[in-house]
């Protein structure tokens, strides 16, 4: 095989892997289904978080708070809600939301777990 | 003989092709896919979908925000938001979580269904300085609150009394009366059954037990707690699971020798000796028919 055949062959490969690359990225993806909470969109994430503190306005119960807030990933429930604190005020929330989102905040920076409390 | 040759290497320039497309593929599919970092909660696994539900009523029980609590489960991309919370909350008291924990669910699909927030708090006051659009809910929320529980009594018109001149008129009654309240009964008086009804229908389900709950103004009423007994066991449940049925309607499926007897847990109305009724097709065949009880507040 000469060498303008193998540079033929090699183009045509180049030209395959681009063609595989196109449609497996931009015109059939992988479509993910069954997606964990810890990669909603920002403002998704914050929207839950903010349920989360207006519920917790008329339960009082930070250990069903801090529950609901472990499904958006490993980070400790204070650290989320400081996060959507700082989201909430740069998106103009309005002020109860902020409120209650600060009163989550303290709640959760107050929280003990159970299986963590002295004896 | 050339011919032959230029056949080969467009095969092998096609072979190429195919195996660049493949090994782009297996790359793009399989070593490097397209990573999701902003996903949307209608793709959330369906466990967190269901936490999700459970947030959202949970806030809902908190604000009574019934149209975010709509828009916020519409980001589910649930075909029917509606019955798939019905649905959960039967899934969860069958797997034993207590009514408690249920409640939230039931009450935002049986307001979902009425479009109207059933129980308005001082929360959703405090909500009319929100941009959202809570205001219109709020205003809505007072208005069927203030109709509720007070009737008016017309202003009668005032009599004119013509003495000897009658130019000046003398109004005799000049005090408008106020209106009068009517006691409303609270969510725990109790029910009494007003209703005890055989149902015939061919092709329905044999001994169906169906309920309904009506507080004093022949509105139906969810959450409300049955206990079916009989001789070997009972069961428990709720009003307000089925809310394309109704919000006050629950039922249950009775054997046909068995002889039950049911009661409302709140105010104790009793009604024993239930059996499933026999009923009689055109053509004199006899079948297992169904019962209704219907049970309302004074």
């Amino acid at each position: 095989m000469t060498s303008s055949n193998l540079i033929k062959l090699a183009i045509a490969a180049l030209i395959g892997i681009a063609l595989g690359l196109v449609y497996g990225w931009v015109v059939d993806p992988i479509e993910y289904k069954d997606v964990p909470p810890n990669i909603l969109r920002a403002d998704y994430r914050a929207d839950y978080v903010l349920m989360v503190a207006e519920a917790y306005q008329k339960e009082i119960d930070s250990e069903t708070a801090a529950r609901r807030l472990a499904v958006l990933g490993g980070e400790s429930p204070a650290l989320v809600v400081a996060s959507t604190l700082e989201y909430a005020k740069q998106n103009a929330f309005a002020q109860n939301e902020i409120q209650a989102l600060q009163d989550l905040l303290t709640a959760m920076q107050t929280y003990q777990p159970q299986g963590n409390a002295n004896p | 003989m050339s011919r032959l040759n230029l056949r080969s290497q467009i095969l092998h320039i096609l072979l190429a092709l195919l195996v660049g497309l493949g090994l782009g593929l297996v790359y793009s599919w399989f070593l490097s896919p397209v990573t999701y970092v902003d996903a949307n909660p209608a793709i959330l696994r369906s466990d967190f979908k269901d936490q999700y539900r459970i947030v959202i009523a949970a806030s809902y029980a908190a604000t009574q925000n019934l149209d975010r609590a709509r828009v916020r489960l519409e980001l589910l991309g649930d075909i029917d938001p509606v019955g798939e919370l019905s649905a959960q909350a039967q899934r969860m008291l069958a797997s034993g979580e207590p009514f408690d924990k249920v409640r939230p669910l039931a009450q935002l699909a049986t307001d979902l269904n009425n479009g109207f927030a059933s129980i308005p708090t001082p929360t959703s006051f405090t909500l009319l300085n929100t941009p959202q659009g809570d205001s219109v809910i709020s205003v809505t929320e007072t208005q069927t609150a203030e109709t509720a529980s007070i009737e008016e009594t017309p202003t009668p018109f005032p009599t004119i009394i013509f003495e000897q001149t009658p130019i000046t008129p003398v109004v005799a009654e000049t005090n408008t009366p106020r209106p009068t309240f009517t006691p409303v009964p609270g969510p725990g008086a109790p029910f009494t059954l007003v209703g005890q009804d055989t149902v015939c229908v061919p092709g329905t389900q044999e001994g169906l037990l169906q309920f309904i709950f009506m507080d004093g103004r022949r509105k139906q009423v969810a959450g409300i707690e049955i206990i079916v007994t009989w001789s070997q066991g009972e069961d428990r449940f709720f009003t307000g699971f089925k809310p394309e049925l109704g919000n006050g309607y629950a039922d249950f499926i009775m054997d046909a020798d068995t002889v039950y007897s049911v009661r409302v847990v709140a105010g104790g109305a009793f009604v024993p000796d239930i059996v499933t009724p026999t009923c009689t097709d055109p053509n004199g065949i006899s079948y297992p028919g169904g019962l209704l009880l219907t049970f309302q507040q004074p």
